[in-house]
């Protein structure tokens, strides 16, 4: 530890700390605009210089590590000229003009700085020069004016998501912030995660659906789950008079620390899907508004007349624990349907891994991976804070391997790419397991067998096998696209590596790993079925499940936008979507999270779980949300962490 | 002791920060109680005393060489001069100009607005005030006091002209201290 005097408080710190962590941690306030809690120091702004005595000139705390016996002072009049003298150039730099900024009046760091450093006015007056304005991008707007090269966006964009589209060109004055080589923000490799937004300072970076909607200062903030995938980030959808302005990513949040992707931030803003506002039952052909009592009657009086064999349930595992479990207990254990399921793909591999008593790793182990084996997903376009994880690894030792059949653009960033032909994916894992023996034991033999059956070259698996006996820590992460067999084999691999090695399944949708503990991740098959109830929550209904449930004699669906299902349903039940529920989320890792509601629902829209809980009481079933129990009724391939009492 | 003496003028603003001092509403009666309110562009009388005031208040950027003239006037006639909103401190609204060409301002504003006829024409009579580029009033003359905001709050406004009357100089912070 190292003990230093900040403005007169003695204060101890770890060796290492940077004066501008100590004084905080002394309850003194540095004024910054390039440093950001989350990205690495990086010391180009100079507003948080203090006096150190003993050295010459000013120092900026963000990148000055503290010493022993360090004596620092920061709000001299030699300090407070430094910085005023500091802004002033940053103010005339570009445009800083703030009557027509987005930002302006509470949510630009710039401006505040300056207000608390009591600045009226500044000196001089700037060059007028126009910079550019890239709005070539979907969700994004680069206001170059507003820049004040703090590079807090391109550090994020490194640092945070391993992208690296963000940079700057050129030096000094002439600095300027672009993507990529220099192309239009819109064509560059930019993954829309709009992290870069989220640090900008200033209204150098806005996003296009929220901005000019009202100050941050001046919305509601609610802290809650992404329902988007199975990862669970935590968010802060922000939001004013009861409609949705802007989704953050939680800083807070253990699971992705502040980090969201595009799904999570930017497609829940773009939904457009008009919302079912009342029940509707079919009358003559056509669907009418009803009361709730009305249509839940309708749904019970269609169930009551049917047999347990002919009943269908379906679910989304977008929805609440809470909703799965009255799903599950009204379905499975109440009526005794034959069959129900879930909206996802199998989980097996997951399962399997359950049964064999191999057990899942938390999220922590992709942040200390020595290399990465990504088997049958693409963390390019699904689960992609897995993959933001995995590539601001990439620039350390860390090695990526991604095996996949299909076109897999993460692949891009794969040390090796194994990309067996479709369907030989158990046996492309196979001449893995068989190549990594082989490094222990000598030549098996059959390596270059299994690896021409699969399609794949001799060397790389070779290469694989060479990379994963040398990593400390393995991280295989897979995904459902598995078959059978290649999840078994996938098993034996991590049978064969020991305890180097760890495994994360990305299960889905948000509550997939409960869908699949109570039974419900198999495929749907509603044929020879009269009556089916779908809970579709806010879900979008798949081609296939439309041409399914075609001619089917009865259809309940429960869902909060219309869409091609509720049209041809006979009863639609109007449901909350993600923004108006309140629930828990289960997430990949095992990790129990709460979902607050954002939004007020109108009237006529109640809870998934209630409306299963009233249809539960009209069919006399008992109906409960208890998903723990179910949760824990058979073996689980990952434990509950946090579940909050 | 005789009250001290007041006069304010605007140039290139929207003559809403003398709006917003007309805001401060039957306050304004307290402080004509204690200053002595002399020119402005609401009353009658619209040049500051020959004689001098005490206090100047400006309003507005200085966009041309006839605002050039009101802002030299007011300095060499005040003792203490303030700059009075965004525009006057900064440059504000108008100011955005200055990211273009003049010529493409005056194309802009004469002839391509929506609602100038066909015949559109720059004027040119060589007796109007001359377009210069838009500067805060401090580029110009010596500011003494500034008080920013878009417009800046009735009650600041109201505190710095009580603070003057009082002959205090303002500090402006905290709360009171705002732009937009």
């Amino acid at each position: 530890m190292v003990t230093l005097t900040i403005d007169g408080r003695t204060v101890e710190v770890p060796e290492g700390t940077t004066v501008l962590r100590a004084a905080e941690k002394a309850g003194i306030k540095i004024p910054t605009l390039c440093d950001h809690p989350h990205l690495q120091p990086f010391g180009g702004c100079r507003v948080c210089v203090v006096e150190v005595e003993g050295l010459r000139t000013l120092q900026p705390s963000c990148t000055l590590p503290v010493s022993q016996n360090m004596v620092v002072h920061t709000n001299t009049p030699k300090v407070l000229a430094a910085r005023k003298f500091v802004l002033t150039l940053i103010f005339s730099d570009r445009n800083h003009f703030c009557p027509y900024c987005q930002v302006s009046g509470g949510d630009c760091e710039l401006q505040n700085t300056a207000l608390e450093m009591g600045m009226t006015h500044w000196d001089y007056q700037p060059a007028w020069k126009p910079y550019p304005v890239d709005a070539s991008h979907p969700n994004l707007v680069i206001d170059h004016n507003r820049c004040i090269l703090c590079r807090r966006c391109v550090r994020a964009c490194g640092e945070l998501v391993g992208n690296y589209t963000l940079g700057i060109e050129e030096r000094g004055a002439n600095s300027m912030l672009i993507a990529d080589t220099g192309v239009p923000f819109g064509e560059s490799t930019c993954i829309s995660c709009g992290t870069c937004s989220q640090v900008c300072p200033t209204g150098a970076i806005i996003d296009r659906r929220s901005a000019y909607q009202g100050l941050e200062k001046k919305t509601e903030s609610t802290h809650t789950v992404c329902v988007q995938c199975s990862v669970g980030c935590g968010v802060e959808v922000l939001t004013r008079d009861n409609r949705l302005v802007r989704i953050l990513g939680d800083w807070d949040a253990t699971v992705n620390g502040g980090v969201i992707c595009k799904m999570g931030r930017f497609d829940p803003l773009d939904d457009t899907r008009e919302r079912v506002k009342t029940p509707l039952v079919r009358k003559d052909g056509k669907l009418q508004p009803a009361s709730w009592d009305e249509a839940l009657e309708v749904i019970a009086r269609e169930i009551k007349a049917h047999q347990g064999k002919d009943i269908a349930g379906l679910v989304s595992p977008r929805l609440p624990a809470e909703a799965l479990a009255a799903f599950h207990s009204l379905f499975k254990e109440g009526l005794q349907a034959e069959m129900v399921a879930s909206m996802d793909g199998s989980g097996l591999a997951s399962l399997l891994a359950a049964e064999t008593g191999i057990h899942e790793d938390t999220l922590d182990v992709l942040h200390r991976a020595d290399c990465v084996v990504t088997v049958g997903l693409d963390l390019y376009s699904d689960h992609q804070v897995l993959g933001f994880f995995i590539k601001r690894r990439l620039n350390t030792s860390t090695a990526l391997v991604v095996v996949d059949s299909h076109e897999n653009r993460f692949a891009e960033y794969a040390r090796v790419a194994l990309k067996p032909t479709v369907g030989k994916e158990s046996v492309a894992l196979q001449a893995l397991v068989a190549a990594i023996r082989e490094g222990h034991n000598g030549a098996s033999g059959n390596l270059s067998e299994l690896a021409g059956k699969a399609g794949v070259a001799e060397t790389d698996i070779a290469k694989v096998a060479d990379m994963i006996r040398k990593s400390g820590t393995t991280v295989f992460v897979y995904g459902q696209g598995l078959d059978e067999n290649a999840a078994k084999a996938l098993l034996e691999v991590i049978q064969q590596v020991g305890d180097n090695a760890k495994l994360v399944s990305a299960k889905g949708a948000a509550n997939s790993l409960l869908a699949g503990q109570l039974g419900l991740s198999k495929p749907f098959n509603p044929k020879g079925h009269q009556a089916v109830l779908i809970a579709l929550g806010d879900d979008e209904p798949s081609n296939t499940l439309i041409q399914q449930l075609e001619g089917v004699e009865f259809l309940a669906v429960a869902a909060s936008h219309v869409s091609r299902l509720t049209a041809m349903a006979n009863v639609v039940l109007p449901v909350e979507m993600w923004a108006e529920q309140e629930g828990t989320y289960i997430n990949l890792e095992g990790r129990v999270q709460k979902a607050k509601a954002a939004l007020q629902p109108t009237e006529w829209v109640r809870s998934s779980t209630d409306a299963l809980m009233e249809l539960g009481k009209l069919l006399k079933v008992p109906v409960n949300t208890d998903w723990q129990t179910a949760f824990t009724s058979k073996p689980s391939p990952v434990t509950l962490i946090g579940e909050p009492a | 002791m005789a009250k001290p003496k007041l006069a304010s003028d605007w140039m290139a603003g929207c003559a809403g920060c003398h709006m917003s001092l007309l805001d401060i509403d039957e306050r304004i009666l307290q402080i004509a109680e204690l200053v002595d309110i002399r020119a402005t562009p609401i009353t009658d009388l619209k040049e500051p005393d020959e004689s001098g005031v005490d206090v100047g208040i400006l309003e507005g950027g200085i966009n041309n060489t006839a605002n050039e003239e009101v802002a030299h006037k007011m300095r060499k006639r005040c003792k203490l001069l303030v700059a009075l909103g965004d525009c006057a401190v900064f440059g504000g609204v108008p100011a955005m100009r200055n990211f273009f060409k003049m010529e493409e301002v005056l194309r802009r504003a004469y002839i391509e607005t929506e609602s100038t006829d066909e015949e559109g024409k720059i004027p040119d009579d060589p007796e109007l005030a001359r377009m210069t580029r838009v500067r805060a009033v401090h580029e110009v003359v010596p500011v003494d006091v500034f008080v920013p905001g878009c417009p800046p709050d009735p009650d600041v406004i109201f505190y710095v002209l009580s603070e003057l009357a009082q002959g205090r100089i303002p500090e402006l912070k905290d709360e009171k201290l705002q732009w937009h």
